[in-house]
């Protein structure tokens, strides 16, 4: 397709902008964004530019997208290479993107307003399952062919990237290329292929895609679907997935950083004009978990643990604090007690703020005497609400998902910190957990109860004025998720939820309780997707096609037109939510290599079933495979 | 601490001395489409980023005090509006001025610049006026039309609420612009906390007096290009008040 108009900007009218909510989602300008003149100037005296141009896509709106450390972190790596100008483009929201199909007006990138379709690449930031169809929104919106089969010569390459890409084949057939793990350095050898095969275009002998996708399968961690076929069990399970051509390995391992002081870490980042959802500035800790909750995903396709020194972090947090001008800097991490310098570090970052009116945030932290105390350091401002998440109500159930948290943690951190005069708790639990009855559920009832009783007993005891009590009880369905020791189980049928929720509604009635369930249907298909093959790929097509975007906004998203097209398919959510697979069963994602062992994963789940409990990485190492990487955790006292 | 301990804390303002400086700022482009807290928080990520010594106001949660003189609506651009800075420390002005420049994103620019006295005022009660530059086709006509009316009623939201207004006592006066051609005005009306024209407003009533084409309201350049203190005719341009 021969355009003459290639890379000229896109223009909205003021009063397009004006009709759409919050219309700055969509107008760029921040501080600290890449513009590449140079490549504008090129292309302005030749028509054509020698640059890669990449967009990082992410599929969903500007506020969530820009509150992503990912985004922020690539789009620095991309853009110090020489040869590459990196871009951002995020999901219109509905209003928006209605306008665009009214007006025929191309998804664009926000610094240079270019088209889309004009890119060499656009990269997709994958962050939950529920943003898949946003992709082809955003591939719709950009004229670009949805499916990878589809596209020509001319089309930009379609890759992804994130913690969902453990599990990506109901993505499959739109995307080209797929980047498994962390890929700060995965990303530039891809960048220097690319380099490749756009020089070869202006030769007499231009390389082919198929002959790019090869050169790039070569690269530890890229992903190319279509060079693998999956054949099917009779009963609709996985046979066999098998490269289908020489030279492709039969397994993808996922790529790590082992360095963390020495990875690109972007100090100058943006800062977004209007607010954000996480609108502050970041430090990362460390990746990865000591912890190993049976549950969580992130605990198992993270490893091994590596954290960046304080040294470092405490360089990179003042020069962050200055370069941006935010008045408060969260600390990330998975677990950020577990972070071994964190006094120290916290310490310095505090007396080097002195009188700047700046923050730290410290999410994710295991409530206890000295968070307690480090919170009310690190806080200008009031006492916010803790934050527990037992996940299950009885000491049995916590042992089956090796959350190592007991009822006495609890109980002994919480009234030092109702002493302390905090007055507002949060506690997060899962329905639907392995080996679960409802013997658990009530469990967490009483455990709620129990905190209830003890906030006034703290006030009788110490004869303090208390505030109102302000619990919030927060349930969440069980999702059983590829690359964790529960990767085998059942998810509990809606029946079996609506009647735990039950159970929970009539046991926490009590004014100082206020008792939240999340939405039943998006758990459902989020678990069919998550574990799901590439025979959904139709199926999101569809959906697509029909007009499910934002799935991951409740108001958005409907189960039920999802299960019509779903059958329509000949596919039914029962396999993919509540069958539980045998040991021997061939999953869709098991020729990702997370660095984890299958094996490992099937001991740790009969420790489960056994009730017992596996230590921390510090403690003991359970030789989970991911020492095979080199670093890390691993080797910390080796 | 409870609630009436708070508002204590916070009504207590411990005395230390503030340097204010008034700034005269435009903004066009990309910026001009944030709303007012969007454009107070760029100010002052952007003070912070210059490393200056922001007075914060006293209490639970202290903020840099930035005062501006008029909220700018979502999609209007500027070449004429006020932000006073409260610093801890004397500096010189130009040294605000240079080093709030290169800390502002695109699209902000620092035009001017003077210190004035704690004890001047808020400069926000000063605004009584402001003027417009619109640019649409055929807008000047159907201003013309529409001042020559003794009434000009609309609906206007506020808080949630309908209420019909006349904006007639609002609408002070209009001029050609430099060029004097049809698709374009420059209006002055009533503006500031007492009472206050939105240009949108004026828009509406072109569309549903004068026949005005929708889509030319909707796409009409929009730009303050004068704020004023005084009593109308006397008004005195702010940017003369250094």
């Amino acid at each position: 397709m021969n355009r003459t108009n290639k890379y000229a900007p896109v223009v909205l009218e003021r009063g397009d902008l004006l009709s759409v909510e919050n219309p700055a989602r969509y107008t760029g300008g921040e501080w600290g964004i890449t513009i590449k003149q140079e490549v504008l100037d090129e292309i302005q005296r030749t028509g054509e530019t020698k640059y890669i141009r990449y967009a990082f896509c992410f599929p969903d709106i500007y506020e969530i997208g820009m509150s992503n450390l990912a985004v922020r972190i690539l789009y620095h790596v991309l853009n110090q290479c020489p040869d590459v100008w990196c871009e951002r483009a995020f999901s219109p929201w509905k209003d928006m993107d209605r306008l665009m199909r009214e007006k025929y007006i191309p998804l664009f990138s926000l610094e240079s307003k270019t088209s889309l379709r004009d890119f060499d690449i656009l990269g997709f930031s994958l962050q939950y399952e529920m943003c898949y169809t946003n992709v082809l929104q955003m591939l719709d919106l950009s004229g670009i062919p949805l499916r990878s089969c589809d596209r020509g010569e001319d089309d930009p390459i379609i890759t992804a990237g994130g913690p969902v890409v453990y599990n990506i084949e109901p993505m499959t057939d739109f995307l080209d290329l797929v980047m498994i793990g962390e890929g700060e350095e995965m990303i530039v050898e891809f960048m220097a292929e690319m380099k490749k095969y756009k020089d070869s275009k202006k030769t007499g002998q231009p390389m082919t895609r198929e002959t790019f996708l090869q050169n790039a399968a070569k690269i530890e961690g890229v992903y190319i679907p279509a060079f693998y076929d999956v054949s099917y069990q009779e009963d609709g399970t996985i046979r066999e997935v098998k490269p289908n051509r020489p030279g492709i390995p039969a397994k993808i391992r996922k790529r790590v950083i082992l360095d963390m002081d020495l990875a690109p870490y972007p100090t100058q980042s943006i800062v977004p004009n209007t607010k954000i959802v996480h609108d502050r500035a970041y430090l990362e800790l460390f990746r990865g978990c000591i912890r190993g909750c049976r549950f969580c995903q992130a605990g198992f396709v993270y490893r091994p643990v590596r954290e960046k020194s304080a040294k470092v972090l405490c360089e990179q947090g003042i020069e962050i604090e200055k370069a941006t001008g935010y008045d408060e800097l969260g600390m990330l991490s998975l677990s950020t007690s577990d972070y071994s310098e964190l006094p120290g570090l916290t310490d310095r970052l505090l007396s080097a703020f002195d009188g700047h009116h700046t923050s730290l945030s410290l999410p994710s932290m295991r409530v206890d005497s000295f968070s307690l105390e480090l919170t009310e350091k690190v806080s200008e401002t009031r006492k916010s609400g803790l934050t527990f998440a037992p996940e299950a109500g009885t000491q049995r159930l916590r042992d089956v998902i090796n959350k190592g948290i007991t009822e006495e943690d609890i109980m002994t951190s919480l009234a030092l910190a109702f002493e302390g005069g905090w007055s507002s708790v949060k506690l997060y639990f899962m329905l639907g957990l392995p080996t679960e009855t409802l013997e658990d559920v009530i469990g967490i009832a009483d455990l709620v109860r129990k905190i209830e009783k003890l906030y006034f007993e703290v006030g009788r005891k110490t004869g303090q004025r208390m505030r109102r009590l302000e619990m919030t009880v927060s349930t969440s369905m069980f999702i059983p998720k590829p690359f964790t020791p529960f990767q085998w189980e059942r998810q509990n049928t809606m029946d079996e939820f609506v009647q735990k929720q039950q159970i929970l509604r009539d046991r926490l009635r009590s004014k100082n309780i206020k008792y939240i369930w999340h939405d039943l249907d998006t758990s459902v298909w989020e678990v069919v997707i998550a574990r799901g093959d590439r025979r959904l790929g139709p199926v999101l097509l569809e959906g697509y096609l029909a007009g499910h975007i934002f799935d991951a906004w409740d108001d958005c998203f409907s189960l039920g037109k999802w299960m019509t097209v779903l059958e329509k398919h000949g596919l039914k959510s029962d396999f993919y939510a509540i069958r539980a697979r045998t040991p021997e069963e061939v999953f869709p994602w098991d020729h990702i290599d997370c660095g984890v062992r299958k094996d490992f994963l099937l001991r740790e789940r009969e420790r489960a079933y056994a009730e017992q409990t596996t230590p921390s990485c510090r403690e003991h190492c359970e030789g989970c495979g991911a020492a095979g990487f080199g670093g890390g955790v691993c080797y910390e006292s080796k | 601490m409870n609630q009436s301990e708070r508002e204590k804390a916070m009504t207590l303002l411990a005395h230390q001395p503030a340097f204010i400086y008034r700034l005269r700022f435009s903004r066009s482009g990309s910026l001009s489409f944030i709303g007012h807290l969007d454009l107070m928080r760029t100010f002052e990520r952007s003070l912070r980023r210059a490393g200056f010594p922001l007075l914060h106001s006293q209490g639970y949660n202290p903020r840099p005090m930035l005062v501006f003189a008029l909220p700018l609506g979502v999609g209007i651009s500027t070449t004429d509006d006020y932000v006073d800075v409260s610093l801890a420390e004397a500096r010189d002005i130009m040294e605000v001025m240079a080093g709030l420049q290169n800390a502002l994103p695109d699209g902000l620019r620092i035009l001017d610049g003077w210190p004035v006295p704690e004890t001047g005022g808020s400069i926000m009660a000063m605004v009584t006026a402001a003027r417009y530059r619109l640019q649409a086709q055929q807008i000047f006509p159907a201003l013309q039309r529409l001042f020559l009316r003794s009434e000009v009623t609309v609906e206007k939201r506020s808080k949630g609420q309908l209420r019909m207004l006349d904006i007639r006592p609002l609408m002070l006066a209009l001029e050609h612009g430099e060029t004097e051609n049809e698709n374009e005005a420059i209006v002055l009306v009533c503006a500031g906390s007492h009472e206050n024209l939105r240009p949108d407003l004026l828009l509406q009533a072109l569309t549903a007096f004068e026949d005005f084409p929708l889509q030319e309201a909707a796409n009409c350049g929009v730009e303050r290009s004068g704020l004023y203190a005084g009593t109308y005719p006397d008004l005195k341009c702010f940017k003369e008040m250094i």
